[in-house]
This record gives C-alpha cells, sequence and structure tokens, in this order.
C-alpha cells in the first residue's frame, strides 16, 4: 500500500514542484519586467552599450533571417502548389502566402531563431558575468547593473525582432514569390495582385505586434536565465537551455492568446 | 573606519554567524581561514554587495545595511575592489577596464584619463598593454590588471580578495611587493583575504581568523602564533592533526 501511494504521489509531487518552479520563474521574470520599466523612466541607460547590442544582435542576424525568412516563402508554396494547381486558384497563392507569413509564420519563425540564436548567446554571455564575478565588479564600481546592461538589451531584442522580422516578412514573399514562378510557373504579377488586394494593414501589423511580444518574452526570459546562474560553467549551460525552452514556450503560447485576441 | 556588530549571514546554512570587527583608517587587515568559512561573503558584506542577514555595517559612521541601492553606490565609490576571479570585464580592453572607474566618474578629461591608465599599467608592470584583451593575458597579469582597476581612483578603502589565488610563489612575492607600493603611495584602509598565509603576514599589520562563519582571532599580525586557539593554532602551522 506504501509502496503504492509513493508511486502514485511522486508524479503529483513531480507535477506540483513544476508548476511552482514555472510559477517561480514567471514571477521573476515580471518583476525583471517592472524593473526595466522603472529603469526608463528617466531613461537613463547605457547608450555605448545600446548601440553595441543593437550591432551585436540585429546586424549579426540579418544573414541568418533573410536564408530562413527565403526558404520559409519557399516551402508556403510547395506546400500549397499541388492543391493551387488541382482547384486552378493560382491567383490565391499570393493572398495564401501573405496571409500565412505575415500573421504566423513569419514573427512565429524568426522569434524562435532569434532566441535560439541571440536569446540563448545573452543567456550565457550574462551567466558568464555571474559567475566570474564581472557583475559584482560592476555593482562594486557604482555601477547599476540593470541600467548598464540590462535595459539595454531588453530594448536592442525589442527593436531588432521587430526589425528582423519586416525583413524577413518581405524575404519571404519574394521568396514565394520566386518559387511560385519556378514551381508553378506562376506569373509576378499574378502573385503580387493577390497579395495586394487581399493582404492589409491589419494583416501586417498582426504580425508585428505578435514580434513585439516575442522580443520582450525572449528578451526577459534570457536575462533573467542568464542573471540567476549558479554553479559555474555547468550552470551557464543548464541556463541557457532553460531559457531556450523557457523562451520556446513563451512565443508559442503568447502566440495563442495574441492570434485569439488580434483575430 | 569600518565597524560590524553583530553581522549575520544565512543562505541554507550560516555563514556568517555574530561577526564584530573594528578597522581604524589606514590600517592594513588581513582575513584568513579554511576554504568556505565566509571570508569572501565576510568582505562583500562591508563593501554592500551582500546584506547582512542581521546586524550592522558601518562605513564612516553609516550604517549601510540601511541604505537603498542608490545610497549604496555612492558608498560603493569609498572602495577598491579585486575579486577572487579578478572580474575583469572580457568585453572590454585591458586600457578600458582600468579606465573605468574614472570614465564612470563622469568629471575628468579624457587625456587625464588616458595618462593615468598608462601611469597605472606602468606601476603594476604592464605598460603598452593597453589595448590587450584580458584573454590574452596570463593568471598574474590579469591579476595585476584587477589590482590597476581596483586603485586607480585612489579610493580610501581597498579589498583585496585572493590576490595570489593560483599564483607561482614569485609571482605572488611581486603582486605582495606591488601592494606593498601601492600603499606606501595611498595610505588607504585595506582588507585583503588570502590563502597564501606566509606571503599575506608580511603585508598586514592586523590579522583575523574566520572559521565556520565566525572569527576566532582578531588582533595585531605578530601576535597570530602566540595564539592558543587549536583551531588557529593547527590552520597556520597546516598540521594534519587537529580540530580541521
Amino acid at each position: 500500500m506504501a509502496r503504492f501511494l509513493r508511486a502514485v504521489s511522486n508524479p503529483i509531487a513531480a507535477v506540483g514542484e513544476s508548476v511552482i518552479d514555472m510559477a517561480t520563474h514567471l514571477g521573476a521574470v515580471v518583476t525583471l519586467l517592472l524593473r526595466v520599466i522603472r529603469s526608463l523612466f528617466p531613461p537613463r541607460f547605457d547608450m555605448p552599450e545600446f548601440w553595441r547590442n543593437l550591432y551585436k544582435m540585429g546586424n549579426q542576424s540579418v544573414p541568418i533571417v533573410m536564408l530562413t525568412a527565403f526558404f520559409v516563402g519557399g516551402i508556403m508554396v510547395v506546400q500549397s502548389a499541388v492543391f493551387v494547381k488541382r482547384f486552378q486558384a493560382t491567383s490565391l497563392l499570393g493572398w495564401g502566402a501573405g496571409y500565412s507569413v505575415l500573421r504566423e509564420v513569419g514573427p512565429i519563425l524568426i522569434g524562435l531563431m532569434f532566441s535560439g540564436r541571440v536569446g540563448s548567446n545573452n543567456t550565457a554571455e550574462l551567466g558568464t558575468m555571474v559567475v566570474t564575478e564581472q557583475i559584482d565588479g560592476l555593482r562594486a564600481l557604482s555601477i547599476d547593473p540593470m541600467r548598464y546592461l540590462i535595459v539595454p538589451r531588453v530594448l536592442a531584442m525589442v527593436i531588432m525582432l521587430f526589425l528582423l522580422t519586416v525583413l524577413g516578412d518581405l524575404v519571404a514573399l519574394f521568396g514565394a514569390m520566386l518559387f511560385g514562378n519556378l514551381i508553378i510557373g506562376l506569373e509576378f504579377g499574378v502573385f503580387y495582385s493577390g497579395l495586394v488586394n487581399s493582404i492589409g494593414i491589419g494583416d501586417l501589423m498582426h504580425g508585428l505586434i505578435k514580434s513585439l511580444t516575442f522580443g520582450l518574452i525572449i528578451a526577459l526570459t534570457s536575462c533573467h536565465f542568464g542573471l540567476n546562474v549558479r554553479g559555474g560553467a555547468v550552470g551557464v549551460g543548464r541556463s541557457v537551455n532553460a531559457a531556450v525552452v523557457g523562451s520556446a514556450l513563451g512565443i508559442v503560447m503568447s502566440d495563442y492568446f495574441l492570434t485569439f485576441l488580434l483575430t | 573606519m569600518i565597524r560590524l556588530e553583530d553581522v549575520h549571514k544565512y543562505w541554507d546554512v550560516p555563514v556568517l554567524q555574530g561577526v564584530d570587527l573594528r578597522l581604524d583608517k589606514g590600517v592594513v587587515w588581513g582575513l584568513i581561514g579554511p576554504a568556505a568559512s565566509g571570508k569572501s561573503v565576510l568582505l562583500k558584506t562591508v563593501c554592500g554587495l551582500e546584506k547582512p542577514t542581521y546586524g550592522r555595517v558601518l562605513v564612516d559612521q553609516s550604517d549601510i545595511t540601511e541604505y537603498g541601492e542608490s545610497e549604496m553606490m555612492e558608498t560603493r565609490r569609498k572602495f577598491g575592489m579585486l575579486f577572487q576571479n579578478n572580474a575583469l570585464f572580457d568585453f572590454m580592453t585591458v586600457g578600458e577596464n582600468v579606465a573605468f572607474p574614472l570614465v564612470r566618474a563622469g568629471d575628468i578629461a579624457e587625456a587625464e584619463i588616458a595618462e593615468r591608465v598608462a601611469d597605472r599599467l606602468k606601476a603594476v608592470g604592464l605598460s603598452g598593454s593597453e589595448s590587450k584583451m584580458p584573454n590574452e593575458l596570463s593568471g598574474g597579469m590579469r591579476k595585476r590588471v584587477g589590482i590597476a582597476r581596483a586603485t586607480i581612483a585612489s579610493p580610501p578603502i581597498v579589498v583585496y580578495d585572493e590576490p595570489t589565488a593560483g599564483l607561482d610563489p614569485v609571482t605572488t612575492s611581486k603582486i605582495y611587493d606591488l601592494l606593498n607600493g601601492i600603499q606606501d603611495e595611498s595610505r588607504a584602509t585595506v582588507m585583503a583575504v588570502s590563502s597564501d598565509i606566509i606571503a599575506l603576514r608580511t603585508f598586514v599589520e592586523r590579522i583575523a581568523m574566520i572559521y565556520q562563519g565566525r572569527l576566532i582571532y582578531e588582533g595585531p599580525e605578530s601576535e597570530l602564533d602566540d595564539c592558543e586557539d587549536p583551531v588557529v593554532h593547527q590552520f597556520i602551522r597546516g598540521e594534519l592533526e587537529g580540530p580541521l
């Protein structure tokens, strides 16, 4: 009987621990958000650090985002080509690609790519600074790590994911147009008119609001896990892993609620 | 002057337990103790990097445990600190690291900063290393850059956490020689933690030993050998038999 009770209660305890763990992290991320907001009034943060991060997180992500987006556009066409040809609905290809890329696939895939490339790097960098006492070093020099390190990174990530999503959307649509022409021989003009006649500014805004939200989630999650590293190099690895998983979970869950709210 | 009154610090276990200490201005004070006995935590508590669970820490008669982060930032300007891992900013060059306390002070001309950085690097034997990155330096060189950064703004209180950890005996001697030179010049209040007892004793005037979060000896360095506490006795002699 005791063994049975242990077997039943252990999974329940494990689920309970996970829920408490998630709630703790969520609470800490919300606290971090409030501290970031407080640091913006008045907006005193380190400008050189902000520009450095814009470059590192944004400019250096451009090639990988463009490449990903280009093939995402192609995938849209490859997946829909069979049906488009079967129903002779080639004029709908521009609408289909535009609708899915702008509202859903663009922001979410670029967000996940950004999380993997920039978010994980940010966690590793902050985590290493924690274990090598660089954060304490800043505090010892009377520098607030929040204003010097965290606020510039959060702002840079939000701004850059937004801009990268705009760029990625354009490249994905270009990719869809090119692959549409190559695979089913759809003329560029037909694709373009299908796109502009049925896709509105609302569809674009839908995706861009998501990208701003995803940027904030990635920034806060990666900073939170980076600042809370414990236990040297192993701890840094664990935190990077947790940050990537946490960001992906946050992106997918917030995507569901935003889609629900914005549609 | 620095005073600690009944300072306790708890995490999962007690780290500091009822530490009382008084350091007069200009004294060179050393702290020894076994690993994980609370040495670094004690130093960080004095600098305001860790808040005690209870007890008071007075720096120049002000209780810093009651300070918020902004007041604490002002107080930390009185301190220069060398960390155990040096804590050099790895995204900055050596020159930028050493200049950082002066740059953040905000009211010093760039030319003067460059001159003071060059002077300080010369003093620690690293002339011309301004453009190198910390990862291009050896352990001893990184330590010297950390010392240069901790002392460039001539703070009235300097804290050295393991200034010679992991260094060979010759480099250790050079580092203490350097610290003595800086101290002769600055006459700052110094708190130094080291596992290298012999070398540390050549540098300090007063010394304390911490064990399980409690100061079990505090007094002139010259009287340490006369201490009858069996823990102190065993630790300073490195004996295998004893309470440790």
